[in-house]
């Protein structure tokens, strides 16, 4: 793994979807109205036979995706995370998620990544998604992750959805990580806390450990790329390892990971503290930037720092988040 | 959809001697469907009729598709399926039974048609999904699709018009039963929908407006619609209680009432009329 700042990649999705659909020709790509935004300007330049522009008619379009799927093709979806979720819900589950077909739903700008105000901070997608039975869940850590999403998800029996951050995306893993679908990856070793984060939270869950690390706190940092079906293995063993389990995710706490992993570790029976790291049961709003909304929000490394210190008790001040400036081009967690 | 044959199938067959007959059939198996419950979607069947046994006469067995928007109306299709020997009368027999495949509102596990679904506005949408399939493969295939005026007050619907006729959907024809009949009455009480054929045709779309329970006009008018490189709309002027005199004069066309009484009624009428009709 890197260090923040990060470099950072554009456009690693849409260059990967062409790459993807060279060398399998089922895939089809759907575009509603955000084609440039959803990196498939590329697709759409490369392979327009296979492209289809829906407009900005979100039901229609998942409607269609889901006959398409029916006759064999298997149809990348994209827009907006909020607009790929919730206008299009009922069509979602009686075209696609029902049936089982294999439609592949892109979210983009998850969470509060976009300063666009609630209509367009998909902060309930995962919870939408996560209730209808047969999708597969994903939320993606960096570039080296994004990359390889479209070609781990194509074979999966049933339908996907997968959020991804929108434009400069951080290259925190090596070149050699391999996104394994429907596993959870201890990355950094623990004995105080289980630290479970996915998507964009990754980057600040590793700042966050870092520095309690400097403080005698040791945070086992669990990457969780795919959200549904969980990998209650993984969860359940580094839970156990821990005194306190924390989640982290750029959502709503109500129904995405931290859910999950709530579920997972009550059911089993192993009675851990719980903090769930996340927007509060709130929606966001407007701004000019979004590290002010990862702020505000309690979705920052010192929000996560002050969480595990409190949760654990701990005495004396809290540790202050690193500052790791980040240039034109690079990338740091808030 | 299901292990029981629907009508896109390789090696279907079927064939439709009679429209008139075919649609008199249709009527008396939905009666008979209907009757062990004492209630039902019966009013679908009687105002689909003549536009089910017309897509059965007009669709090539095995090749050309059908879509039944709206999950309500599958009686219909299910009724003209097991007249034509596509579904047994077992299957038929389990219509809205416990733990039988064949339920009352159409589901993933429907037998005959190739997309339904009960919540209502979305089947325009499959058939588009349908239609750009077969063009990307090179196939010649119509995709029939049943709607109902209801439906359109679902925007869904609006967003599939607009997209079949920019994208030149020629091989869609789309079935709209106009019978003016929602769940909580006339469509014309609750929404202004007229003019119906007009906003069709200001989308780009071939339309004809015609009575719905005329097996020439319909047929006719089918004949047309597959001869366009646009998509199609037949507009069918229909009634929910068609063609079933017994019936009270106030019944609910969206879920009309049938105890043992009626039931006994609607089966002589129906039988009677078919009797005549073959003599």
């Amino acid at each position: 793994m890197r260090e923040p700042p990060y470099p950072t990649e554009v456009k690693p999705y849409g260059r990967a979807l062409v790459d993807l659909a060279r060398r399998r020709d089922e895939v089809l790509c759907l575009s509603g109205d955000l084609t440039r935004q959803c990196e498939v300007d590329l697709f759409a330049g490369e392979l327009p036979d296979r492209f289809i522009h829906a407009g900005m008619a979100e039901a229609n379009m998942m409607s269609m995706a889901g006959a398409l799927a029916r006759c064999g093709h298997i149809p990348f979806v994209h827009t907006f995370g909020a607009f790929a979720t919730r206008r299009p819900f009922d069509q979602i589950a009686n075209a696609i998620a029902y049936p089982a077909l294999p439609v592949r739903i892109i979210g983009f700008m998850p969470g509060v990544s976009t300063p666009g105000g609630p209509s367009h901070q998909a902060i309930d997608d995962v919870a939408l998604m996560r209730t209808l039975p047969n999708m597969t869940v994903v939320d993606v850590a960096d570039a080296v992750e994004v990359r390889q999403v479209a070609a781990a998800v194509v074979d999966v029996p049933g339908p996907v959805y997968v959020r991804l951050k929108r434009g400069e995306t951080p290259v925190i893993f090596g070149e050699d990580h391999v996104l394994r679908l429907g596993q959870a990856e201890v990355l950094t070793p623990g004995g105080d806390v289980a630290l479970f984060a996915s998507g964009m939270m990754l980057a600040a869950a590793l700042a966050a450990a870092r520095a309690l690390g400097e403080h005698g706190v040791h945070v086992c940092v669990i990457n969780v790329p795919t959200i549904k079906p969980l990998d209650a293995a993984t969860v359940l063993a580094a839970a156990a390892d821990a005194r306190i389990v924390v989640t982290a995710e750029n959502h709503t706490i109500i129904g995405g990971l931290g859910s999950a992993v709530a579920e997972t570790i009550a059911e089993a029976g192993l009675g851990r503290p719980l903090r769930r790291v996340g927007l509060r049961d709130t929606f966001a709003e407007g701004s000019l930037t979004a590290p002010y909304l990862f702020t505000k929000y309690g979705l920052s490394t010192q929000a996560l720092i002050e969480t595990i210190w409190s949760a654990l008790s701990r005495p004396g001040p809290v540790p202050d988040a690193p500052a790791t400036p980040a240039e034109s081009g690079e990338y740091s967690p808030v | 959809m299901s292990a029981m044959a629907h009508v896109s199938a390789p090696g279907t067959q079927w064939t439709v001697p009679d429209l008139r007959e075919l649609a008199l059939s249709i009527r008396l198996r939905a009666v008979r469907m209907v009757a062990p419950q004492g209630f039902g979607y019966l009013g679908q069947a009687l105002s689909s009729a003549e536009q089910v046994a017309a897509v059965f006469a007009a669709a090539r067995p095995g090749v050309d598709r059908l879509v039944c928007s709206p999950g309500h109306y599958v009686i219909g299709p299910f009724a003209a399926a097991a007249e034509l020997g596509l579904l047994s009368d077992e299957a038929v027999a389990g219509y809205g039974q416990n733990g039988s495949p064949v339920e009352a509102i159409g589901t993933e596990r429907s037998p005959v048609f190739d997309y339904t679904c009960g919540s209502l506005g979305q089947g325009l949408s499959a058939a588009l999904g349908f239609a750009l399939s077969d063009r990307l493969r090179g196939s010649g295939a119509r995709i029939f699709t049943m709607v109902s005026d209801g439906e359109l007050e679902e925007g869904q619907v609006w967003e599939a018009a607009l997209f079949a006729a920019h994208h030149r959907l020629g091989r869609l024809v789309v079935l709209l039963d106009a019978n003016n009949s929602q769940v909580d009455g006339p469509v014309d009480s609750i929404t202004t929908l007229e003019p119906i054929a007009a906003k069709w045709s200001a989308f780009g779309w071939h339309v004809q407006d015609l009575d719905g329970h005329d097996p020439g006009a319909l047929s006719t008018a089918l004949a047309a619609a597959v001869q366009e490189d646009r998509p199609s709309v037949l507009v069918c002027r229909t009634s929910t209680v068609h063609g079933l005199d017994c019936l009270p004069i106030d019944a609910d066309g969206h879920f009309i009432k049938l105890p043992p009484e009626l039931a006994a009624a609607a089966e002589r009428e129906l039988t009677g009329k078919l009797e005549a009709l073959r003599a």
